[in-house]
């Protein structure tokens, strides 16, 4: 609720003649526009020149990561279809042809127009087979041709594993299988021995 | 109506019952693996353990025991005292819990009973959000038990619930528990795979996902389901299920607790006879034959074209020329409404009940019970409305013929126009002395599923939509009145049976099922009394 009080009449300044001659105001001005082009310059000639990007944590186009054997890592839990807050991940999942693995993706499609590349579905994914790369500048000359599957989709990986090599250790694996524990990964540890730290 | 006290409460609860029954019913969430109340009872999971007050044996005096009793084992008595939230309870069920994750692997996320898995449930409600255990875990293959069920011995809590099942309904006893220890898994004979009618129940009794449908395998997650609740058509017993469809696309069937008719089972034929509702061959549009050229005319304009049709034939040929079968596959209601309908043209119109099927003999479960032991059975009868169609035709009265008859005088040219409903899930059901009848009438209505000789030679062909696109009632063997919801949409470009019907009948608006069985009620007082199940405790699996 708003008191009379709290309410401040402002009235407008009375022009003094060099404000009404208009033309102090416009040397002024010029002088704002003459510093600066002196100055260092912020801007950047886009297609030519490109800003420093942080591969790591740039959120791009999609992969699907592989796993050693080259397999497709994606163990069609469909977790990043749930987190998806814009349903664009399409997932069929199926019986894996290894013997070591139980699921696999028959198909896997992003559609990479309806993706508002907020990173939840890498946040999902227990065994960190969809990842966002530093890759943006996709295009496309059909809405279907941007609706990435499988194979394109492990292409991304082929094209970016250099720039944003698969960095993080298989925390709950499909390697269950195979016996042992798995040793907490250092990031965890490191979590939990100094809470609240800001990450960076 | 004993009274007991549960955790200082009193409640009162039925007798003869469990104390875990009990206090799952008063709405307590005691966590259980082992404990069904359609089976024996092994009080073998220990995860369901209680403090009970007893006699001190030097004082007499009524003290908490120093030992656990297992609440599913213990049956309420008149005034006893249990909790379930003292610090040795908690403590058991913490331990337990530990237990049972010593060896269970971390695939939630490639299980398919991930999301309606009770061992992720109480491990989270209950148990420790972190593993112990250095050791390797005991790897044990998958194993193919039968043809429709796979197990996957890993992830097995051992709660038997699935051998005393094999044992106590189906009474074929393929499963048993082998080894001891952590050595012990469930296993069948060799050369005796799980081969009963009723094997899809044991996916559903275990509470883990060790025990999986092959149909279902790796089909969808569970929380992408929705459920509807529905009857099963499969037979004239009427089970009670529930249709899991996501996006219009159904994935599974599983039944709901409904006692006197199902308890809480269903049998494969049920469970996995559902393929139909997604073939392409299905009729999906409206076709009108003019000699050899047919239209698809809106589904707005359908109730004129037909009524034109219906009353030139009256005109011609007087108010007994016209014939309806009613399928056994409809709705009460929706018999109801084109039986209602065809009489208000033709007031001397004939109706018959439709073909139906009777497929071998009724089989009863678990195999050579005597009458009294009986837990489910499967009934020769494949129509799951036979008996609501009859009540239906007998409530309406006038001209009631039987199928015999009707293709008889069709074929001798009494009728000169038949209306004929079929939605058999089986294309080609018709015999052939209604398919020589169907030639000779004048004009052939034909409401059916698949095309077939019959929607040949059909002047007018109107989709029939599969149970679970459908709303409605079905009667079963023994009379009971059960509604059914719709659970998906008809395939694109058909409509309901019950709203073109309705819309036919001369109503305006949305048919639902309440609607007409209100208007039947008023003439036929048996259509307004429905069977419904008694809702499930929230915390009962």
């Amino acid at each position: 609720m708003i008191r009379d009080s709290d309410i401040v009449f402002v009235d407008e300044p009375r022009l003094t003649a060099a404000d009404r001659l208009y033309l102090p105001q416009v040397v002024m001005g010029l002088k704002t526009t003459f510093r600066h082009l002196f100055k260092k310059k912020v801007t950047l000639q886009y297609p030519e020149e490109k800003r420093p990007m942080r591969v790591e944590n740039y959120r791009g186009v999609h992969r699907l990561n592989k796993d050693e054997k080259g397999r497709v890592a994606c163990v069609a839990c469909f977790m990043c279809e749930t987190a998806c807050p814009a349903h664009c991940i399409h997932i069929e999942g199926g019986e894996a042809p290894w013997p070591d693995r139980e699921k696999y993706p028959i198909k896997f499609d992003i559609d990479e127009l309806r993706c508002i590349y907020c990173g939840m579905c890498e946040e999902a994914c227990p065994v960190d087979a969809i990842e966002l790369t530093p890759e943006f500048s996709i295009v496309g000359l059909s809405r279907e041709e941007m609706v990435f599957d499988k194979e394109k989709l492990l292409e991304m990986f082929d094209r970016t594993r250099e720039l944003k090599p698969r960095k993080n250790p298989v925390i709950t694996g499909y390697e269950y299988n195979t016996g042992g524990p798995i040793p907490p990964s250092d990031d965890q540890t490191e979590g939990l021995k100094a809470p609240g730290q800001p990450q960076r | 109506m004993p009274k007991i006290i549960i955790d200082g409460v009193e409640i009162q609860c039925r007798d003869k019952i469990p104390v875990l029954q009990a206090a799952l019913e008063a709405g307590l969430n005691v966590p259980h693996y082992c404990y069904h109340p359609g089976l024996s009872i092994v009080a073998s999971c220990r995860l369901c353990l209680m403090e009970m007050k007893m006699p001190d044996p030097k004082t007499k005096e009524m003290v908490w025991s120093p030992k656990l009793v297992p609440s599913c084992q213990t049956l309420v008595k008149e005034g006893m005292e249990v909790r379930f939230n003292s610090p040795a309870v908690i403590a058991n069920r913490d331990k337990v819990m530990e237990y049972y994750l010593v060896n269970h692997p971390l695939d939630c996320p490639v299980c398919d009973q991930a999301g309606e898995c009770y061992l992720q449930d109480y491990s989270f409600q209950f148990g420790k959000p972190y593993a112990r255990t250095v050791d390797p875990k005991v790897k044990n293959p998958k194993k193919d038990i039968g043809s429709r069920t796979l197990l996957y011995q890993d992830r097995c809590v051992l709660c038997s619930r699935c051998v005393r099942f094999a044992q106590e309904v189906a009474g074929s006893g393929e499963l048993c528990i082998v080894n001891r220890g952590d050595r012990a898994e469930i296993d069948v004979f060799p050369g005796m795979p799980l081969e009963n009618k009723l094997q899809g129940n044991v996916v559903d009794l275990c509470p883990v996902g060790a025990l999986l449908d092959k149909d279902f395998l790796f089909r969808q997650r569970v929380w992408f389901l929705n459920g509807t609740d529905s009857i099963c058509r499969a037979c004239s017993t009427g089970c009670a299920i529930r249709v899991d469809q996501n996006r219009n696309i159904l994935y599974r069937l599983k039944p709901r607790y409904n006692p006197g008719v199902n308890e809480w089972w269903i049998c494969d034929e049920g469970r996995f006879g559902w393929k139909f509702v997604h073939d392409e061959r299905r009729i999906t549009t409206p076709v009108v034959r003019r000699g050899a050229a047919t239209e698809t005319p809106p589904w707005d304009d359908l109730p004129v074209i037909i009524r034109q049709h219906l009353t030139a034939v009256v005109q011609k040929h007087g108010p007994a020329s016209v014939a309806v079968q009613l399928s056994p596959e409809m709705a009460c209601e929706e018999a109801w409404l084109l039986a209602t309908f065809i009489r208000s043209i033709a007031p001397e119109a004939s109706l018959a009940l439709g073909d139906v099927q009777i497929v071998g003999q009724e089989e009863k479960f678990p195999f050579g019970a005597t009458d009294g032991d009986v837990k489910f059975i499967i009934r020769p009868e494949k129509n799951p409305n036979r008996r609501g169609v009859e009540a239906v035709i007998n409530g309406l009265g006038g001209n009631v013929i039987s199928r015999e008859d009707l293709a008889a005088r069709a074929g001798k040219g009494e009728f000169k126009a038949l209306w004929i409903a079929g939605g058999y899930p089986q294309p080609g059901w018709a015999g052939k002395p209604l398919i020589d009848a169907a030639g000779k009438v004048e004009l052939l209505i034909v409401q059916d599923l698949f095309p077939g000789p019959l929607t040949e030679a059909a002047r007018i062909v109107l989709p029939f939509c599969a149970w679970v696109e459908r709303e409605g009632t079905f009667m079963n063997h023994a009379g009971k009145l059960q509604p059914f919801d719709r659970a998906i949409d008809p395939p694109e470009g058909a409509v309901r049976d019950g709203q073109y019907l309705y819309a036919l009948a001369g109503h305006t608006g949305l048919y639902t099922g309440r609607r007409v069985r209100e208007m039947m009620a008023k003439t036929m007082p048996e259509f307004g009394q429905l069977h419904v199940p008694p809702p499930v405790p929230e915390h009962q699996h």
